[in-house]
């Protein structure tokens, strides 16, 4: 399902971490490709190591054996805080300068690399509007003057600022309310779509991973690498019974949620406009195998769900008949969504709409159970043609 | 979700303004804490007062020729410029002392040493500072800078501790992110640490200062002059009426450095804090 991996930007060899007075290494022997342009997302049980091997890309702690090539160049042992200048650096705890505004929390990198203040304010308020606050606002705020969402926005921008090709993300959504957390999580990719930069992200929600990542190293004790690989073939897939259990129950609940609803074709279902009245209405629901009809507006936007009875019962209007629409969904929503969105409005089927409400279609449980069959099949054809991108030896 | 289109997954931009936006809200003046115009003006007001108060009494009471000349208003005006300059001289000497070593203490590489130079601090105050006074005396001899270095060292732990202590409250994670985005140490000091700290080091300053003051009328003890002077020959010759003065000028002296001291902090706290 996923491209193959392009050049590597950064390059793990061998990469160990080993504390003095500590028999075993917190990181041992790690070996990872991060290809260009891509979210790897590093995810396992706490104590695991994932944040020790993010550190260390960046330096912040020093390995004690290994090699860490950034686009081929060993930047093993190359000075610290110019190395760390080409990479974001965003943390759960965000870590803002409190006594700094907003523009200088963001302008600290360029400043760092000397560039001119005109540049330095452009890149300052293009990155807020990239993140979506306006800079005439929030320029000169102070970070204690913002909510949590929009600190972490403003770390994202921190990160950004001086546009380093590498971007090291721990747990960034970890410390915001899960709707915040949503929409961050959605922003984030949004922009990702745009910048193409290369990701290393940290978390132990295997959730986030799945919906995040380009791929997915799931790694156990002593960072060791249990499986590398798309989320889908993670899911479809798992290497040993480690990744099954961190995946845990519902993989295939999970893998609905990587799939939109506009990669699969639209159930057939009846529809009339509202103004035709009750005749036509009969007519087409005559014409077609199903109970049910769906009215729509002379915008052909979703009304009402109605039934035989309930036209036959209704008089010149249809206006109160059958229930209201209650189940929409845009073409980009997953179809994890559209099947919660068809549970709580307790119908059979969700409807599909455009920007501006327009029906396209509907959703029922058919076009789920089939989506489901197509994705577990394409990724089992896809694991046994190509293999999965890199598997640990079983054992440890 | 019941009513409405669920929003797609990714789909569409988002309200870039959250629900619970601080903005909206009356948020607190940045650098908050500033207290309105009266309130500054209370300390000095009461300060006057007592001074007044002192000048009339020294004016207008009759005085013994051993009292006219303990209270002759140059003579007084004189120890209390020396008092100053001595509270000033230590008060400098040991911020430029403590607060560098302060700094070491708490550099990685040092860590280890925190304790006992804590430790050391706490010794120095523990002494007693008329032991500490009379020992610098007997060692150095008698005059303006063995009376200096007894101050320095008394004054040592409050600014040692304070500059530790602020040092280490700085969030961990805002140094971590400042070292991440590629900071050398020295800037991550500098830029992030000093002025996060600042406050936690005044406090410190405010406190050795205000100490000092007080400590400082035992200069008399070796010839080092100061209200301590006055105080002291009040005592020795049996003169309350200098006692007092003397005393009450000390105090002045004490809560106006405290009350300056407050609002340099004020003035110096970083703000956004």
């Amino acid at each position: 399902m996923s491209a193959p991996a392009g050049p590597s930007m950064i390059s793990l060899e061998q990469l160990t971490k080993s504390y003095p007075g500590q028999v075993e290494a917190a990181v041992q022997s790690l070996d990872l490709e991060v290809p260009e342009g891509e979210i790897v997302v590093l995810v396992g049980p706490s104590g695991c190591g994932k944040t020790t091997t993010m550190k260390m890309i960046n330096r912040i702690i020093e390995p004690t054996s290994g090699v860490i090539r950034l686009q081929g160049e060993d930047v093993t042992h190359s000075p610290a805080d110019q190395l760390r200048r080409r990479m974001g650096y965003v943390i759960q705890q965000i870590g803002l300068f409190p006594h700094l505004t907003i523009e200088d929390n963001v302008a600290v990198v360029p400043r760092l690399l000397k560039w001119s203040g005109d540049r330095t304010r452009a890149r300052v308020d293009e990155l807020l509007d990239l993140v979506g606050m306006d800079p005439s606002v929030y320029r000169s705020r102070y970070p204690k003057e913002l909510s949590g969402g929009q600190r972490q926005r403003i770390g994202v921008a921190r990160a950004l600022a001086a546009d380093p090709p590498v971007m090291l993300m721990d747990e960034p959504f970890g410390a915001v309310d899960p709707i915040a957390r949503e929409k961050l999580q959605n922003e984030f990719l949004r922009l990702q779509e745009e910048l193409r930069k290369t990701i290393v992200f940290v978390t132990h929600d295997i959730d986030e991973a799945i919906k995040m990542g380009d791929r997915i190293a799931v790694l156990r004790e002593h960072s060791v690498v249990a499986q590398y690989d798309t989320p889908e073939r993670i899911l479809s897939d798992p290497a040993d019974a480690f990744v099954a259990e961190f995946i845990g129950a519902g993989a295939s609940l999970k893998r609905l949620g990587l799939a939109r609803v506009r990669d699969y074709p639209y159930a057939d279902w009846p529809v009339a406009a509202i103004s035709d009245g009750p005749q036509a209405a009969l007519a087409a629901l005559d014409r077609s195998d199903e109970t049910s009809l769906l009215l729509l507006d002379d915008q052909r936007r979703p009304l009402r769900w109605v039934q035989r009875q309930d036209l036959q019962a209704a008089g010149a209007s249809l206006d109160r008949a059958g229930m209201a629409v209650r189940a929409m969904v845009e073409p980009t929503a997953t179809l994890a969504g559209a099947l919660d969105a068809m549970v709580s409005s307790r119908t059979g089927g969700v409807v599909v709409v455009d920007g501006r409400g327009g029906f396209l279609g509907t959703v029922d449980m058919g076009v789920i159970m089939k989506a489901a069959e197509d994705m577990r099949a394409a990724a089992q054809d896809s694991a046994r043609s190509g293999g999965p991108l890199m598997r640990a030896a079983s054992g440890t | 979700m019941t009513a409405g289109t669920l929003t797609a997954d990714s789909g569409r931009p988002v309200d870039p303004v959250d629900p619970d936006d601080p903005l909206s809200r009356q948020t607190a003046k940045a650098g908050g804490g500033a207290r309105p115009w009266f309130q500054l003006l209370g300390l000095p007001v009461v300060l006057a007062l007592s001074l007044v108060a002192c000048l009339v009494y020294v004016q207008t009471a009759p005085l013994d020729s051993i009292e006219a000349r303990l209270l002759d208003p140059g003579g007084l005006l004189s120890a209390t410029l020396r008092h100053l300059q001595l509270v000033g001289v230590s008060t400098v000497v040991v911020v430029a002392l403590a607060v560098p070593l302060g700094i070491l203490a708490t550099r990685p590489a040092a860590r280890r040493i925190v304790p006992f130079v804590v430790g050391l601090g706490n010794v120095a105050q523990g002494v007693p500072s008329l032991g500490v006074l009379v020992l610098f005396a007997v060692l150095y001899g008698i005059g303006f800078w063995p009376v200096i270095v007894a101050l320095v060292l008394y004054a040592f732990l409050p600014i040692l501790r304070n500059t530790i202590v602020g040092l280490q409250q700085v969030d961990p994670f805002v140094v971590e992110s400042a070292r991440g985005m590629g900071m050398s140490s020295g800037a991550v000091l500098r830029r992030i640490e000093l002025p996060l700290a600042v406050p936690v080091i005044l406090a410190g300053v405010r406190t050795a200062a205000v100490i000092n003051v007080g400590t400082a009328t035992i200069a008399t003890l070796t010839n080092a002059g100061g209200l301590g002077d006055v105080i002291y020959q009040g005592i020795t010759l049996n003169r309350t009426s200098a006692i007092v003065v003397g005393s009450v000028l000390a105090g002045v002296l004490a809560l106006l450095i405290d009350y300056l001291g407050g609002l340099l902090e004020q003035a110096l706290r970083p703000q956004g804090l």
